[in-house]
């Protein structure tokens, strides 16, 4: 094309409207064909209330929210554990507001799997954090629940997100029925791992067993789909190992009270009577603690503080 | 033909000498390279934030080179007057626009491509370090070749886009073209929300206005599949190219249209 | 022969204001004809047209009317533009490209062959003076550097028709000195030179033909030598060894009397007064001569008058 010739002004006109008639052609095909996960319905319009102002990098944005919220659980949780051990000396940089609040917690991971709602990880861990008691976390099931329900809109398929649900009933809410529905559901969908089927029959059967929490957190440490996961459930573990311990030592403890008619203040009697050959340890290593005739677990050890058992009253 | 050759190569050196543009692919680089430290803070998810943040930084710098050469092409050299010695040669003024689109594109090729080594690199450090574990437990591969299909798509996302700010510059300044530019692609990314308008509106002339508005913007977010990548999912191949298609057309349509009107203005 | 350039009746207007009401004409009904071989000149003040003329010969803006021939060709016409060569005024080029890269661009653009390219690229450079520079970016060049590659990229396919605007702008004399060569060199090559000025002697140097524009009209066109009317009006004598008295005794018969100090003096004769008798006169009398001129009648006082007329 050179200059002003009618000729080619009237063959570019020409070439527009063919060419856009085409284009529009194609993009009808093109939306016809929708991709494996946009234009859900419910996306529309949980993203608009997400706000959408980062269009494409929303799986970047998604990312940001689940750093934020691993902080904000982690550093609130810190606060809290160090809060609960001595009352008397709060961190000069916090007011004396108590507890501490996990407010923003659902938050941050409700806008993270709204951004991306395939973010698997953002799911099971933060149904994990969102269900920690308190003082690990806000004690809040019902939201971990919730948000595994939600993964479980945009990947039905997934398998894993029943079995968490089965996991917050059992362990955090303590109620075996549902906990068994959930891992029966679970076991129902292809692909589902032989052992979820039995678990859905022993928390029926056997909820509030340690025998069957045992189960739980040993089935968790074997499929954990990272280091942090397995480092949790393997805790959980030794927690219950340190649990039985407890029970026995206290057994022992009573015994030598009743023999003696005198409370057991130390270590030291139970050596010198002969129950005990040296200061018992927990599975890290660390001493029990034994007072008031009772024994726990040192405030050192990265066991503190011992989990409450399905069934059982609150530890000290 | 040969003239086409000429003028896109020399778009392409242009573009090469330019300190600006070495500065992005340098930036974009860095960028890509720090994620690996981001990624120690996401419990294990390094290898997805990577994706993402890789595949962002390649999408956003795309756009900066896309806009920023686009309008200088012949913006520039229109205020310059560079262009009076250049149409005084045996070469047609279509030729002109069109050689150097072509240089543009070689450039964005040549700097995606770079930027996507950059990535698959990162990517491949990262394999060294991660545990079997967490190597089960990936949605996808981590030298994910679907990787290179979302970049190719975005690819033709620019071109898009560069054909947009070429448009704009044979026949305006350098900053309005860029501004404008701008405007189409944030509108290109919203166009999807056009469609949904019947759902939203009753009036039945606003709606049509908005799906005419729909057709003529480019779909901008067509293009965008990192999301299937990253997590794994297909993306078939009848998509690909039914959307290159797409692309390919409405490039069409903008190199006539520039052309035409550049054959036909004054240069004062 | 046919004609190397021809415009009838050629005009453009230019849209002035924001809605478009007053077009600005630039050029008003121009006829123009530049016959092959000869060196033509372009003159007129700054503003009166004569870079839009150009520009609508080169294709560059469009005519409101009127028609243009470039080697019997429309303007824009790609044949036509393979034998012509173009010097745009205050010329500007890529700055990111060598002198040699950016002639050599070009003449891949004319479809000079490979061979032939590198040799013609070296050879105009070392012609316009730029032999050392050829490896020089081009942003590090000056005004009149960058005039000398306007030139140089204008000659690269030997052209039979050289269009150029303001040639001359940016040189120092020397460099003035060396395109008055090199235009009277083209033309002895037999090619057609067309260039605009609004400085009258190089016009006067090298043309054969003049048109004169003024606010977008042509004022006078035609033979340099037919335009002065090959007029002497009169005789210039430069004296020595005079003094006031003795000058006074001839004054009478003088036009213009004027000391130059030391004796000497200019002496403007009227036509009338043929010089031999009044130089036999001046000598008895002790003068001597230094220098007879005929005056004639000059492009500037021709200028001045034609255009100072225009309202």
């Amino acid at each position: 094309m050179n200059g002003r010739s009618r000729g080619s002004l009237v063959l570019a006109v020409a070439a527009v409207i063919l060419f856009g008639g085409l284009s529009i052609w194609l993009q009808a095909a093109r939306d016809s064909m929708p991709l494996a996960t946009s234009d859900n319905e419910t996306l529309y319009v949980t993203e608009r209330a997400a706000g959408r102002g980062v269009f494409t990098h929303r799986l970047l944005a998604a990312d940001l929210y689940w750093i934020r919220a691993i902080q904000y659980f982690g550093s609130r949780s810190r606060v809290a554990r160090v809060r609960q051990t001595d009352p008397f000396e709060p961190p000069p940089s916090l007011s004396l507001e108590t507890p501490v609040s996990f407010d923003q917690l659902y938050s941050l991971l409700d806008i993270s799997t709204t951004l991306d709602p395939r973010f698997n990880i953002a799911y099971r861990f933060g149904a994990i954090f969102l269900a920690a008691q308190y003082p690990e976390g806000p004690g809040r099931p019902d939201l971990a629940v919730a948000l595994l329900k939600k993964a479980l809109i945009t990947s039905p398929e997934k398998w894993q997100y029943w079995h968490d649900i089965g996991f917050v009933y059992y362990w955090n809410r303590h109620e075996y029925r549902q906990a068994s529905e959930a891992f029966q559901r679970g076991a129902d969908l292809p692909g589902a791992p032989w052992w979820l089927r039995s678990l859905a029959a022993t928390t029926l059967v056997r909820g509030g067993d340690r025998e069957t929490s045992r189960l739980l957190w040993r089935q968790l440490a074997e499929t954990a789909e990272n280091e942090d996961a397995r480092h949790a459930a393997n805790i959980k573990l030794m927690q219950l190992d340190a649990i039985d311990q407890i029970e026995r030592l206290q057994t022992v403890i009573d015994a030598v009270a009743a023999r003696t008619k005198e409370p057991v203040t130390s270590w030291r009697v139970l050596l010198n009577a002969g129950a005990l050959r040296a200061v018992p340890r927990d599975p890290t290593g660390e001493e029990y603690r034994l007072s008031s005739g009772r024994v726990t677990v040192s405030s050192q050890s990265s066991l503190f503080p011992l989990p409450v058992e399905p069934g059982s009253s609150p530890r000290p | 033909m040969k003239t086409l050759g000429w003028i896109a190569i020399n778009g392409f050196r242009e573009a090469v000498r330019d300190k600006v543009m070495y500065s992005l692919v340098a930036f974009a680089v860095l960028l890509i390279v720090a994620s690996y430290i981001v990624g120690e803070l996401t419990a294990g998810q390094d290898v997805k934030i990577t994706k993402d943040l890789g595949l962002s930084a390649i999408g956003i710098f795309g756009l900066f080179m896309a806009i920023f050469i686009g309008i200088g092409l012949v913006s520039k050299e229109v205020e310059r007057r560079s262009i009076y010695s250049l149409l005084a040669k045996p070469i047609r003024r279509s030729d002109l626009v069109i050689g150097k689109y072509l240089g543009l594109v070689l450039t964005l090729v040549v700097n995606v491509a770079v930027m996507t080594a950059a990535l698959y690199l990162v990517l491949a450090y990262l394999g060294t370090e991660e545990s079997d574990l967490a190597r089960q437990a990936r949605e996808a591969p981590l030298l994910d070749p679907a990787l290179l299909k979302a970049v190719g798509l975005m690819l033709v996302q620019l071109m898009v886009v560069t054909a947009t700010a070429l448009f704009f510059s044979t026949f305006s300044t350098p900053i309005l073209s860029a501004v404008l530019t701008f405007l189409v692609y944030v509108a290109g990314f919203f166009s999807a929300d056009l469609r949904n308008f019947d759902q939203v509106v009753d009036s039945r002339v606003v709606q049509a206005l908005a799906r005419g508005l729909y057709y003529m913007l480019p779909n901008l977010a067509s293009f965008d599949v990192t999301a299937q990548v990253v997590h794994g999912l297909p993306i078939t191949w009848r998509y690909m190219a039914v959307t290159t298609a797409y692309g390919l057309t409405y490039i069409t349509i903008l190199l006539v249209m520039s052309a035409t009107i550049f054959s036909r203005r004054d240069f004062k | 022969m046919p004609l190397a350039i021809e415009t009838i009746e050629l005009t453009k207007d230019y849209a002035v204001g924001f809605w478009r009401k007053r077009p600005r004409r630039a050029l008003d009904h121009l006829s123009l004809q530049v016959e092959t071989g000869e060196v033509f000149g372009f003159l007129g003040p700054n503003g009166a047209g004569k870079t839009t003329t150009l520009k609508l010969l080169m294709q560059l803006v469009f005519p409101t009317s009127g028609e243009a021939r470039i080697l019997g060709r429309p303007p824009g016409d790609l044949g036509a533009k393979r034998r012509l060569g173009y010097l745009p005024e205050n010329p500007y080029f890529y700055d990111y490209l060598t002198a040699e890269e950016l002639l050599a661009y070009f003449a891949g653009l004319l479809g000079l062959p490979p061979a032939d390219r590198r040799r013609r690229v070296s050879a105009l450079l070392d012609q316009v003076g730029l032999g050392n520079e050829r490896k020089l970016q081009l942003r590090k060049f000056s005004k009149g550097m960058l005039q000398r590659v306007g030139i140089a990229q204008a000659l690269l396919n030997e052209p039979d028709l050289v269009i150029l605007d303001e040639p001359m702008s940016g040189l120092d004399p020397l460099g003035r000195r060396d395109v008055r060569k090199l235009i009277l060199e083209l033309r002895d090559r037999g090619c057609t030179v067309f260039f605009s000025s609004h400085v009258l002697s190089d016009a006067e140097a090298l043309c054969s033909r003049v048109a004169i524009l003024a606010k977008g009209r042509l004022v006078a066109s035609g033979r340099l030598s037919d335009m002065l009317a090959f007029g002497v009006r009169g005789w210039e004598l430069v004296v020595a060894n005079m003094s006031d008295t003795l000058v006074a005794k001839y004054r009478p018969r003088l036009s213009r009397a004027e000391p130059l100090g030391g004796g000497r003096f200019s002496l403007e004769l009227p036509i009338e007064t043929p010089p031999e008798q009044l130089l036999t006169e001046l000598t008895a009398d002790g003068g001597q001569l230094v220098s007879l001129n005929p005056l004639r009648e000059t492009l500037e006082n021709f200028f001045v008058e034609h255009v100072g007329q225009r309202p």
